[in-house]
């Protein structure tokens, strides 16, 4: 065990990080995405690999309904998570996750209230032909008020299912699928992921 | 028994004193080891770094923001273009052994972020660039499939904010055009990570740059000499002349001063461990004042006295360097990164290098200094008178 604790220390400076999901501008982002009275946060990095390895990330593909997949999507990403308070109470959360799109990464923010629902949504990157259409505010706003129960039933894979509120949700461009499917995967895992980081510990 | 075994017995007498001191001289030899560690660690990291550029010479137009890191921080905005036949004419000189062109771009993202960002290109000669840059090493794919292939190559943090594999397309921001991702890059600690390149005259084609160069980079032929061809580089117009040489000559002679510093701090433990040993023999001595007067009653000669002191001495030095350099080693990842944390510049690669001949100039400097501290207190045994030494039994 000893040796294990030295071998782990020797080579703590050399071990290369994934990459995480962070806001570009946090003090700036998180007034932006949460407004109404000064926001105070705090920044918490989790990942599954330090919250139960291998069978976490199993039971997080699972609820998924895909593996986690490629050379970036992988048990060791540090998610940036953002405890956001007003007035010293808890208002709410910020969570990001990085999501392979057609042409590019996409990175889809969440701002959650304190019980879980979605009060806001944001593309910190997105490079896709119809970039435009979403980054709309229309198309964000299809995501206020739904949760990880409006998903549970979201076959990410066929693109299909989910409740009433998750199956209106409109690609502002029906002639390319391929961005839009990703941003509702990438919707999906981060309400997972909020589910086991903050909603629903105790579940583990 | 012989003097060395009576000096191993004295010492195990005083388990605790012996226990203290060799802890003393155990930090003193970490501390040495670990500074003149350094010493080789960061000169010679600083080197491969520079070499590791690939260029001995990078030359560009006057003003010209040359690192992505600057341009950037202008926002993108600054860069500046040499002619092409003035390029083509320094590449030709009799003293380049190879040469390659480059061309930076900075195109407006409105797709990062809020307000959005800038996304930095290198175009390269797909012919001459990589072998300017061996150790750039692919983590998937490999370069272009053609000069003039429609594709690009990701540095490692390139390709994870794009989540890009080998094979994926891409998107490039200033572009309609598709891009196939022919490679992704190994982590090199450069700035080559966050780089997206593609081929040269694809990127002075998509970005109307026809003609156009930021950079040109240049190795000398071996007999060359630098500072000549340098001299005849700065008469040229409206071109800047980076000389590796003088970015290394100005970190280095900026680490000069630190390094002073350092080995003052390394000769000071060095001291400490000098005085540490003196005073505490020296103290064994004034202890052992009457059992050393009973052993020259008995027969021991001043000679054997001196030697048995001598012998604690090396003894106590010897097993308290080994220690030092055992914790040197065993520690020399968190030392570095301590070493990283403080120090404004560091360069990648190792910053500690513990080598034997390092490990071997500790050893002996510590032992040795250890034995000459011993030597005033072995005189002074030596000299014990034994009637004195009765006597002075209260």
């Amino acid at each position: 065990m000893l040796k294990i604790f030295w071998l782990l220390i020797l080579l703590a400076g050399f071990a290369p990080a994934a990459v995480g999901c962070d806001l570009n501008d946090p003090d700036r982002d998180i007034q932006r995405l949460f407004p109404g009275a000064k926001v105070t946060y705090k920044t918490a990095y989790l990942s599954l690999a330090r919250l139960g390895g291998e069978k976490t990330l199993r039971a997080v593909e699972e609820r998924l309904g895909d593996k986690f997949s490629g050379l970036y999507e992988t048990i060791d990403v540090p998610y940036t998570l953002y405890t956001l308070y007003q007035d010293g109470q808890l208002a709410g959360y910020i969570h990001g996750i990085n999501q392979k799109g057609r042409y590019g990464g996409l990175q889809v923010f969440l701002v959650y209230d304190p019980d879980g629902v979605i009060v806001n949504f944001y593309y910190q990157k997105l490079t896709s032909r119809q970039a435009g259409k979403l980054r709309s505010p229309e198309f964000a706003k299809q995501f206020t008020g739904l949760s990880l129960r409006d998903f549970l039933s979201y076959d990410v894979l066929a693109g299909a299912g989910g409740s009433a509120g998750a199956q209106v949700i409109k690609n502002p461009d029906p002639a390319d699928r391929t961005d839009f499917l990703a941003t509702l995967r990438a919707v999906k895992k981060n309400l997972i992921l909020m589910d086991l980081f903050v909603f629903n510990k105790g579940a583990q | 028994m012989n003097i060395f075994q009576v000096a191993c017995k004295n010492l195990l007498r005083r388990k605790t004193r012996t226990l203290f001191t060799i802890a003393g001289i155990m930090l003193s030899a970490w501390v040495l080891v670990t500074l003149l560690g350094f010493n080789r660690g960061y000169e010679q990291s600083l080197n491969e770094n520079i070499e590791g550029m690939g260029f001995q010479i990078v030359l560009t137009a006057k003003g010209c923001p040359y690192e992505a890191a600057t341009l950037m921080l202008k926002g993108g905005t600054g860069l500046r273009y040499m002619p092409e036949a003035l390029v083509r004419d320094v590449a030709g000189r009799e003293a380049v052994a190879a040469a390659t062109e480059m061309l930076m771009h900075a195109e407006f993202d409105p797709n990062k972020g809020e307000n959005g960002g800038t996304t930095v290109y290198l175009g390269i000669d797909p012919q001459t660039y990589p072998a300017m840059k061996p150790y750039l090493q692919f983590n998937q794919g490999g370069w272009f499939s053609a000069d003039s292939a429609v594709e690009i190559v990701l540095g490692y943090e390139a390709a994870e904010l794009e989540q890009r594999e080998a094979g994926d397309m891409m998107l490039l921001p200033g572009s309609e055009q598709e891009f196939r991702v022919a490679g992704v890059l190994k982590r090199t600690g450069t700035q080559d990570d966050g780089m997206i390149f593609l081929p040269l005259k694809l990127a002075q084609n998509i970005f109307n740059k026809t003609g156009r160069l930021t950079m040109l980079g240049l190795r000398l032929k071996q007999e060359a000499d630098q500072s000549v061809f340098e001299e005849e580089l700065y008469s040229l117009p409206d071109v800047q002349v980076v000389s590796m040489a003088q970015v290394k000559n100005t970190i280095l002679s900026l680490v000069a001063s630190a390094k002073v510093i350092v080995l003052s701090i390394a000769f000071i433990a060095f001291l400490i461990a000098l005085f540490g040993v003196l005073n505490t023999i020296l103290m064994s001595v004034f202890e052992r004042f009457q059992e050393i007067g009973i052993l020259k009653s008995i027969g021991a000669l001043p000679k054997d006295i001196f030697l048995m002191v001598l012998s604690e001495t090396a003894l106590l030095c010897a097993l308290g360097s080994l220690a030092g350099i055992i914790l040197a080693y065993l520690f020399s990842g968190l030392s570095e990164m301590a070493v990283r944390y403080f120090l404004p510049f560091a360069p990648n690669g190792r910053l500690i290098i513990l080598d034997w001949p390092t490990t071997a100039l500790a050893f002996l400097s510590i032992t040795l200094a250890g034995i000459a501290g011993g030597v005033y207190p072995s005189l002074r045994a030596a000299a014990v008178r034994p009637l004195d030494s009765i006597r002075s039994v209260d």
